[in-house]
């Protein structure tokens, strides 16, 4: 539409009243377009306003009254949410989050860039229904692994011998129920059939000929994955990981599942969750903590924009 | 910060290992064609590594008890042994002395096992059942490996391992036998192994090709199946199992978990759906669908068709269905019906502005900044948008200020409507402005005998029509947050947007038609500029109406994205849980099934019926992930 409005615009200028009935279509439809906009800014910017106003002013009125008082605004909010002493501990929170996102931004990618090559250039038996049934596996929601997982991480896996009284420790108990570590792991394997769809889908469709030229020239499976492969496919590699990034800073479920209730292991969405339970009295601050949340995935937002749509579009299937 | 050095470490230790580990096994089996020889060393000592792990991490042999030392020592020394007699194996050239070898090394291992065994695991060995389970296992491996056009005597020789495993430790008594027994116990299985690796011949150049090009599978794809498997595979079945079991996993009760979750009234409760017929939603409702099927005889007798995507029929059956779906969603209550209403109201409402906001924003001024701002809150977290829309919707004490948009709104509009002064009176004027532009377009419609294009003005008339009497007072007291005193007074109310059953479910929903709907204009906007402007330049050429060429062929070509974004809502919303946890917790008629899952496994203790929760979540979005996958096979 872009590209033929000038045409249209060259066409209907002949005809008076069409072309300004035309123009005024157009400017209903970029005022409603512009009313739609301040409405779906409105919370997130009222939070914002909200976040640098005083405990009394939050109490007492509404966001829209700072209008009056714009020197009132303070940094307190921020200063006592990211304080080492604050009792809302976001700052332990956001390494925590790091610490969960980083991991299950990386380990993933790795894995499934392998798998997808795998997949897309080696041949074997079986390569097609293994891919299927991989791909298949994006139709289990979170939910069904959670029960059995949070108990691995509890208690490590045992298997009862069939037929006999016995069980085998396959799985030691390596006490990560309540840490960091039990949520990202359960996010990398998660992670895995929706990041082996999207890197095989990109990794099958690079040219065959320069697969073919590099084991003319003697190149093995790793030689033509680590220089060949994963360079070219930096640009599904960064749509991915932001996606996963976001996806896992973002999570509440898996990590409230696995972390529950220790202080020292819990992200950012749990902590403001929490502040948010209890009623009242630190309400104050849940603005600026929840700003304290979302700055990283907005920093991502508008830096990364081209990437972010492209791997929300991809990532539009995960289940 | 040693938090964050202790985090980093842990992270760059987490990568480096993997790393590590994956180009140590690419190194390793770059030696097949190599150096034979080191490559059999480097698998051997793997295998006994493996096996030293089994047997001491079980706790099975002496010193494997206490710290991390004492339980290394067995798997290394295994390790070493296993890779000397790998190497041993493959050094010999003759069929009989690599039997001679293997079969003695599996012996002395065995013995050196058998040795270290502590007391409390030696077996007390029974004849029958060790003999019983080596000959059938041998029989049924040597059986397969048969039909598998493999030799069968390494197979027999193998599977007699396994079954002399089985019984000699698996059905024996542990802890009251000899250690005598426990060498004989070792000694069987480990000799039967011997043997068989006694069997292995080096491979030629082709068959060295092969473990090579084979080797690199696992190695490619093995992490990331390996990964799956735990995290996804194994424990999807196992939630099944513990489906089937009771609230502590104990007893098998069958279906009695799906029977209770179905039956019980908080998932599914019908008393009062007879309420329906007296919902005011309900008469708008079947007043909408009258509209529609009028105007459907008409469109009918013009074109020959009563419903067709675009034409005037559709607006007021869409709005009837709606209405009459919501009547029946506020009367029947229950789990089951607060999901089915989540996905019927946040798919549509989403794809819907989605859709509309796309179409607006396509080409205009500042598209970019408008729709990246629209799209914004999809990279909020849930909890943290639930917490936007909180302060959002907050309601105040009716003495003080309202701090909440909404309240305020609300409250304002009371004030307005039940005051006097000029601000009421502007606000009659405004509706009644509005009003009366409504009624002239309907009448115009009505008077050109355009029945068809009558339908929209004449609903949106009703609606503002009423909205209007309420305003003024005509009927009623006004509209707004206020209450009317016993003594006559006029006091202003809040509403308790999160409190108030059944529509607070719907104030919830708006939180996540706010993120969604942002998710649908970016994917329609792609498609809508997918669409080849040759066809819509030939359309305009022909003389087409912008709605026209919308209608007609615009949407048509971005049907198969609405279907995308349809199902992948339905999936997404099927399974909302932060919303509602952090909101309401499931409290005020708010439960959903993925919080009443977490509820019931994490918090209440009972694991089957939570079990049996995730899996009803499963199959209900199973029919349109099938359907999603299908199609993005076909895509790819």
């Amino acid at each position: 539409m872009n590209q033929i409005a000038p045409t249209l615009n060259s066409a209907k200028s002949s005809t008076g009243i069409a072309d300004r009935l035309y123009r005024r279509i157009r400017g209903i439809r970029g005022w409603l377009l512009g009313l739609i906009v301040i409405v779906w800014s409105l919370p997130t910017f009222g939070l914002l306003v909200s976040s640098f106003r005083s405990r009394d002013d939050q109490r007492s009125t509404g966001w829209w009254e700072v209008v009056g008082g714009v020197d009132r605004l303070t940094l307190d909010n921020y200063r006592t949410v990211l304080g080492s002493t604050s009792s809302a501990k976001i700052k332990d929170s956001l390494v925590n989050s790091f610490a969960i996102a980083i991991p299950a931004t990386i380990i993933p990618i790795a894995m499934a860039a392998a798998a997808a090559y795998a997949f897309a250039w080696i041949d074997f038996k079986g390569r097609k229904w293994l891919f299927i049934a991989t791909v298949s596996l994006l139709a289990i929601p979170l939910q069904v692994a959670l029960i059995p997982l949070l108990q691995l991480f509890v208690s490590g896996a045992h298997l009862s011998l069939p037929f006999t009284s016995k069980t085998v420790t396959l799985i030691p108990n390596f006490d990560l129920a309540g840490s960091t570590t039990a949520v990202w792991l359960t996010h990398a394997g998660f992670a895995l059939p929706f990041a082996i769809f999207l890197l095989h889908n990109y990794i099958a469709s690079l040219p065959k000929d320069l697969f073919e030229a590099a084991r003319i020239d003697g190149a093995d499976h790793v030689t033509i994955f680590w220089r060949l492969v994963l360079p070219l496919s930096v640009p599904v590699l960064a749509a991915f990981a932001i996606f996963q990034f976001l996806w896992t800073w973002n999570d509440y479920l898996v990590a409230n599942t696995l972390v529950g209730s220790n202080p020292d292991a819990m992200p950012t969405t749990i902590r403001i969750a929490n502040l948010a339970g209890d009623f009242g009295r630190n309400e104050n601050l849940l603005p600026a903590a929840g700003f304290a949340q979302a700055f990283v995935p907005l920093l991502v937002f508008f830096l990364l924009q081209r990437y972010f749509v492209r791997g929300l579009l991809a990532g539009s299937v995960k289940g | 910060m040693g938090k964050v050095w202790s985090t980093l470490l842990t992270v760059a230790i987490a990568v480096s290992v993997t790393g590590a580990l994956w180009v140590a096994a690419n190194l390793a089996f770059n030696q097949v064609r190599v150096e034979w020889r080191r490559f059999v060393a480097i698998a051997y000592g793997a295998m006994g590594f493996l096996l030293g792990i089994l047997v001491a991490g079980n706790r099975v042999t002496v010193h494997s008890q206490a710290g991390f030392l004492a339980f290394v020592w067995l798997p290394s020394l295994l390790a070493v042994v296993f890779a000397v007699v790998g190497v041993a194996i493959n050094l010999s050239n003759s069929p009989r002395l690599k039997r001679a070898i293997g079969i003695g090394s599996g012996v002395g291992i065995g013995v050196l096992l058998g040795l270290l065994v502590r007391e409390q695991y030696q077996p007390a060995l029974s004849v029958g059942p060790l003999l019983g389970w080596t000959i059938g296992g041998a029989l049924v491996v040597a059986a397969i490996n048969n039909l598998r056009k493999r030799n069968p005597i390494s197979g027999a020789l193998v599977g007699g391992a396994i079954g002399a495993i089985f019984g000699g430790w698996g059905s024996a008594q542990l802890g009251s036998g000899t250690i005598v027994e426990s060498i004989l116990a070792m000694t069987i299985p480990a000799m039967l192994m011997g043997a068989r690796v006694g069997l292995s011949s080096t491979p030629d150049s082709i068959g060295k090709a092969r473990i090579d090009r084979r080797s690199r599978v696992v190695i490619f794809l093995g992490p990331a199946l390996f990964f799956i498997s735990i995290a996804l595979v194994i424990p999807a079945i196992r939630t099944f199992y513990l489906s089937l079991l009771d609230a502590r996993s104990k007893k098998f009760v069958k279906l009695d978990n799906y029977l209770e979750t179905v039956k019980a009234k908080a998932s599914w409760d019908s008393t009062k759906w007879t309420d329906m017929f007296t919902s005011r939603l309900f008469y708008m409702g079947i007043i909408a669908l009258a509209v529609a099927v009028v105007v459907g005889v008409i469109a009918k007798k013009r074109t020959g068709r009563a419903v067709e995507i675009g034409n005037s029929t559709v607006a007021p059956l869409v709005v009837g269905v709606l209405l009459v779906l919501f009547a029946a969603f506020t009367s029947f209550r229950g789990t089951i019906v607060n999901n089915l209403w989540w996905v019927v109201t946040v798919v549509f409402f989403s794809t819907g502005l989605g859709l509309a906001i796309a179409v607006l924003a396509d080409g205009a001024k500042h598209e970019k900044l408008a729709k990246s701002l629209i799209f914004m809150p999809l990279a909020i977290s849930l909890v943290g948008a639930s917490i936007i829309w909180r302060f959002m919707y907050v309601p105040r004490d009716a003495t003080i200020e309202q701090t909440g948009v909404m309240n305020a709104v609300w409250v304002g509009l009371g004030r307005l409507s039940t005051g006097s002064g000029l601000p009421t009176i502007i606000g009659t004027v405004v509706i009644g402005v509005v009003l009366l532009g409504l009624v002239v377009v309907f009448g115009r419609a009505l008077a050109k005998r355009a029945w068809a294009r009558a339908a929209l003005p004449g609903i949106g008339t009703a609606l503002v029509g009423w909205f209007f009497v309420r305003y003024t007072g005509i009927i009623g007291a006004g509209v707004g947050g206020f209450q009317v005193k016993a003594d006559g007074s006029i006091v202003p109310q809040a509403i308790g947007f999160f409190q108030e059953a059944p529509f607070n479910n719907v104030w919830l929903m708006v939180i996540l038609i706010w993120i969604q709907a942002g998710f649908a204009m970016v994917i329609f906007s792609a498609a809508i500029k997918g669409v080849p402007t040759e066809i819509l330049e030939a359309a305009r050429v022909d003389g087409g109406t912008p709605s026209q060429i919308f209608w007609r062929i615009t949407l048509p070509q971005i049907a198969t994205t609405i279907g995308v974004v349809v199902t992948t809502l339905i999936v997404l919303v099927m399974k909302v849980f932060d919303i509602v946890k952090v909101v309401t917790n499931g409290n005020f008629g708010t439960q959903v099934l993925a919080n009443d899952m977490y509820f019931q496994a994490f918090q209440s203790g009972n694991t089957g019926r939570g079990a049996a929760l995730a899996i009803i979540l499963f199959v209900s979005v199973l029919p349109v992930m099938i359907f999603n996958i299908r199609r993005m096979q076909s895509e790819s």
